[in-house]
């Protein structure tokens, strides 16, 4: 079947199976690998991506069901090759080691920042908990998340 | 006198960072081939059988190409290439017919589709005859019971397995009967720790593509692209220059991609049936079923004499080791290494056996063992100082081995003279600032909510580096050169897991050299354009890879004096390197003199123009020494005694690292480490179903407790502090740190837990059911 969705903010005609998965799309037919899979069945995060401004897994969702709306994956958050403050702050705070859970961290967090431009840290901690980091233990991701609430803030 | 540098103390961003953050960086698991056919694995169902009679013409039907344990090489092997063949048995094929454990690799299809590939492989069809399994090393040792194997390979020859023990080792120093005689308290104690899973958020993956000539392209998930290339060279024959293992980020190891995962061998033998490129990717169930950390069962034994000296110590250590050896003999060595490396002991026996179960293979996570046994030896010092009186603190400072000492940093055949050591203030800074004066007397508190302070130090060694040879492989090439702008290609084969360990290396050349840090390119490599390098493992990343990035850096600024003194008219000696941060280079300089200067770009083509060659420098280093940085945790936690459940409060965690280079990558290593240690401590095992023999949760993660960013303490009760010592031997006297920063935690937290309900726990993960039931008892142990 044929889907068309903005997607990085232009539009994509793409021709999908029923049961074609957004990960599967996204990776192997449009080449955007930011997308990791890490479990494949919404255990870990690390295939979150934004569609229509929210974070949603794209191992557990279809292409068919994006059809007319718009999705952020992590290729698309720099714009003009200008660093996100998140994409900057995950730098800058060493929030970033394997970088394997990066991606989906990122996009949650701006998810986060969309609705709660000041978060606490409880509040992110709490927001974060669907996306797992083995490498971390989260320390420098909330230093991060915070540190771009306020440079936005700015 | 403290040098100042430049780059080396200051934190800055990872190097690969940009690309990650931006999702542009490339992991195995992200490439994708033109043509490319998608892999699935037949495994058995059963955990321990034989396969009667396999029929795979209905997979052929569907267009996959299918092969199985009949033709695949007959070669026995081991997947880990770390230590000399004196110390490695090998029990391992590419496929098998008597499977081992539930997910033992049978059989492989690849089809041009994964759904059709997993059509494929439920085509196939399997006649088993079922053998008994056992699923614990104590009833898999007894006489009688069924063999795993009944023959494995050591040298080159078959030798027999007895009772399902894969090997053991026994050292004995002094008199042990003697010491425990002498001392005035002994305590022993069995201890049995979880069967832990590494949980790298990338599963195991290999692509492989076959190239015209015969040889293979691989992209996979390792530690080691050269033990790769080794392995495959070994099981399949291919000549090693046709075999190119290229580096790609890795999403995380923790030791699970020291050996070569079993998705590279039936990838590439797929491949080479198909001639097309195949990709095997793992799912995370499948991953479950790959690897595990070593499960260990522990009798320890420590004596001591009113004064606080130990006088003798004895371990006996079991380790339910799975299926297969993944270079279990190295381990135990390595055990009993990190057991006498942690306090003097005086007189001393161990012994350690490996024995087969029919379990997921064990293998290498973060420590090496060395977490398990810290987590008894510092439970034991500690109930050990409480019968005599003393501090913990005090008792552990006064034996701890420390400057000057014997260290054995892998075993019997790895050791080396302690040359830098920050314990001492470790212990007391952190205690300070943990308040540990004020903690509370074990057991005497009432109320729903208690709170205790443990303390637990430990260490790891840097590097499997020794001044003699041992049966460690330890040794990292580098290359350095310099492009006509005044830019360095670095070029190393070296893998960095997520530490931040190129970005080290980079550091150190930009400081050796003096150019700005952006000048160093690191440079995408494969094995055929790189030196040798063993693995990144045994926190050996800064130390012993840095060492060799050192090196070149030296010998490109040689030369770049040299020939830079001849175009300046001066001599080489008197020259020096500044890093102009405007030009975007490194300047050479006559100091004193001024205008007399020429940038390393300017150098570099006027050496083209004139002919003179690149500015280049190839060095493959060894480190003689395997020193050990320190670690010490002080943790605050809160049991609640009504669920059972605990809580962090409080971390304090010091760390001598040698010279930190990174200081926020450093910080995030003992961040991580910790995380990791909680939840040894309290959440993760893989239990088995005994009734079908396979894991307890199936594969899933979601039954597989990880630490959440909620379950993890605030930022501001999170407390990270260094002691700069300088290791002699180190690039710029820097030491490892990744694993020294998960060693000491479970210890810290079992003390910890201790200190709160009065309770000793001696089985992990300390669940809440073994708090309430032990609280409910009333007991003490
Ligand atoms: S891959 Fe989607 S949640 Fe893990
Ligand atoms: S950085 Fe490795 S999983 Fe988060």
């Amino acid at each position: 079947m044929k889907i068309r969705f903005k997607l990085n903010g232009r539009e994509i005609e793409a021709e999908v199976e029923p049961n074609t998965l957004l990960l599967n799309l996204l990776r192997e037919h449009l080449h955007l690998t930011g997308a990791k899979y890490g479990c494949g069945i919404g255990e870990c995060g690390a295939c979150t991506v934004l569609l229509d401004g929210e974070p949603i897994l794209s191992c557990l969702t279809l292409a068919v069901e994006v059809d007319g709306r718009e999705i952020t994956t992590i290729e698309g958050l720099a714009r003009d090759g200008e660093l996100h403050p998140l994409q900057r702050a995950f730098l800058e705070e060493g929030a970033v080691q394997c970088g394997f859970c990066t991606p989906g961290m990122i996009l949650t967090a701006k998810a986060l920042l969309d609705e709660n431009p000041n978060p606490s840290e409880e509040e992110i901690r709490e927001y974060l908990k669907g996306n797992l980091c083995r490498c971390t233990g989260y320390v420098n991701i909330v230093k991060a998340v915070k540190r771009a609430a306020e440079e936005m803030a700015r | 006198m403290r040098q100042s540098f430049r780059f080396i103390g200051r934190s800055t961003p990872r190097m690969d960072g940009v690309a990650k953050v931006t999702g542009r960086e490339i992991y195995a698991s992200d490439i994708y081939l033109p043509d490319m056919l998608y892999a699935r694995v037949l495994k058995s169902p059963y955990p321990h059988a034989r396969v009667k009679h396999i029929d795979v013409s209905g997979a052929e039907r569907l267009g996959a190409v299918v092969v199985t344990y009949r033709d695949v090489p007959d070669v026995v092997y081991c997947p880990r290439l770390v230590s000399t063949p004196e110390a490695t048995y090998k029990d391992w094929r590419v496929l098998t017919g008597k499977p081992l454990y539930v997910g033992d690799p049978i059989a492989a299809v690849a089809a041009e589709s994964e759904e059709l590939a997993q059509r494929a492989l439920e085509a196939i069809e399997v006649e088993f005859e079922v053998l008994e399994p056992s699923f614990d090393p104590l009833e898999s040792m007894r006489p009688g019971k069924p063999l795993l194997h009944e023959r494995i390979r050591y040298m080159g020859e078959e030798v027999e397995v007895e009772n399902n023990i894969a090997c053991t080792m026994e050292i004995e120093q002094g008199d042990v009967e003697r010491g425990f005689e002498e001392a005035d308290v002994v305590l022993e104690r069995e201890y049995r720790t979880n069967r832990r899973y590494h949980c790298q958020l990338e599963p195991k993956t290999a692509v492989v593509r076959p190239e015209p000539g015969g040889g293979v392209t691989i992209w996979t998930t390792t530690q080691s692209i050269h033990n790769t290339r080794l392995l495959i060279h070994e099981i399949f024959g291919i000549p090693v220059g046709k075999i190119n293992v290229v580096k790609t980020a890795l999403g995380g190891a923790f030791g699970s991609s020291i050996q070569t995962n079993i998705v590279v061998p039936i990838a590439v033998a797929l491949a080479l049936k198909a001639r097309k490129p195949v990709r095997l990717a793992y799912t995370r169930e499948e991953d479950l079923h790959e690897h595990c950390a070593y499960q260990m069962i522990f009798r320890l034994k420590l004596g001591a004499r009113r004064d606080g000296r130990l006088t003798a110590g004895s371990l006996e250590a079991i380790l339910d080791i799975g299926a297969h050896q993944i270079q279990a003999y190295p381990l135990l060595g390595c055990l009993v290494g990190w057991w006498v490396s942690l306090y003097k002991l005086p007189n001393l026996r161990y012994v350690g056996k490996a024995v087969y179960t029919n379990k997921v293979p064990s293998c290498a996570m973060r420590g090496y063992g060395n977490p398990q046994i810290t987590w008894a030896v510092e439970s034991l010092m500690d109930e050990l100082a409480e019968e005599l009186g003393l501090d913990p603190l005090e008792f552990k400072l006064l034996n701890h081995v420390g400057l000057g000492d014997l260290f054995w940093g892998q075993g019997p055949t790895v050791k080396s003279i302690i040359k830098s050591s920050g314990v001492e203030e470790l212990v007391r800074r952190g205690a300070r600032l943990i308040g540990w004066d004020k903690r509370p007397k074990p057991g005497a508190q009432r109320g729903r909510y208690r709170r205790g302070i443990g303390f637990g130090r430990g260490f790891h060694t840097s590097s499997a580096g020794a001044p003699v040879p041992g049966t460690v492989v330890d040794y990292t090439g580098a290359m350095l050169k310099v492009n006509e702008d005044g830019t360095l290609d670095y070029v190393t084969a070296m893998m960095d897991c997520g530490g931040g360990t190129l970005t080290a290396h980079a550091k150190i050349i930009a400081e050796e050299i003096g150019v700005p840090l952006e000048c160093v390119n690191i440079v995408r490599a494969d094995t055929q354009t790189t030196l040798y390098d063993v693995c990144t493992h045994a926190s050996r990343g800064v130390y012993a890879g840095g060492a060799a990035a050192l090196q070149v850096a030296r010998e490109v600024k040689r030369k770049l004096l040299e020939l830079a003194a001849r175009v300046l008219d001066a001599y080489p000696h008197a020259l020096k390197i500044r890093p102009d941060e405007e030009r975007g280079q490194g300047v050479i300089y006559v100091e004193g003199v001024e205008g007399r200067e020429i940038t390393i770009g300017e150098l570099a083509s006027m050496a083209r123009h004139k002919n003179w060659g690149t500015i280049a420098a190839v060095a493959s280093v060894r480190q003689g020494s395997c020193p050990p940085h320190f670690t010490a945790y002080f943790v605050e936690v809160e049991v609640d005694t009504e669920t059972g459940k605990v809580r962090p409060i409080r971390v304090v965690a010091g760390a001598d690292v040698g010279r930190v280079i990174n200081p926020k990558l450093a910080e995030g290593q003992i961040h991580g480490g910790f995380a990791m240690g909680w939840s040894m401590a309290l959440l993760e095992d893989t239990p088995y179903d005994p009734r079908s023999g396979d894991l307890l949760n199936k594969g899933f993660i979601t039954d597989y407790k990880l630490p959440t960013a909620r379950d993890l303490p605030p930022l501001e009760d999170f407390q990270v502090f260094f002691v700069e010592t300088e290791e002699p031997t180190g690039p710029f006297g820097a030491k490892g740190l990744g694993e020294g920063a998960l060693n000491p935690v479970a210890g810290a937290i079992a003390n910890a837990i201790y200190n709160a309900i009065g309770v000793r726990f001696y089985e992990l993960p300390i669940t809440p059911d073994k708090i309430l039931k032990a609280l409910k008892g009333g007991e003490r142990r």
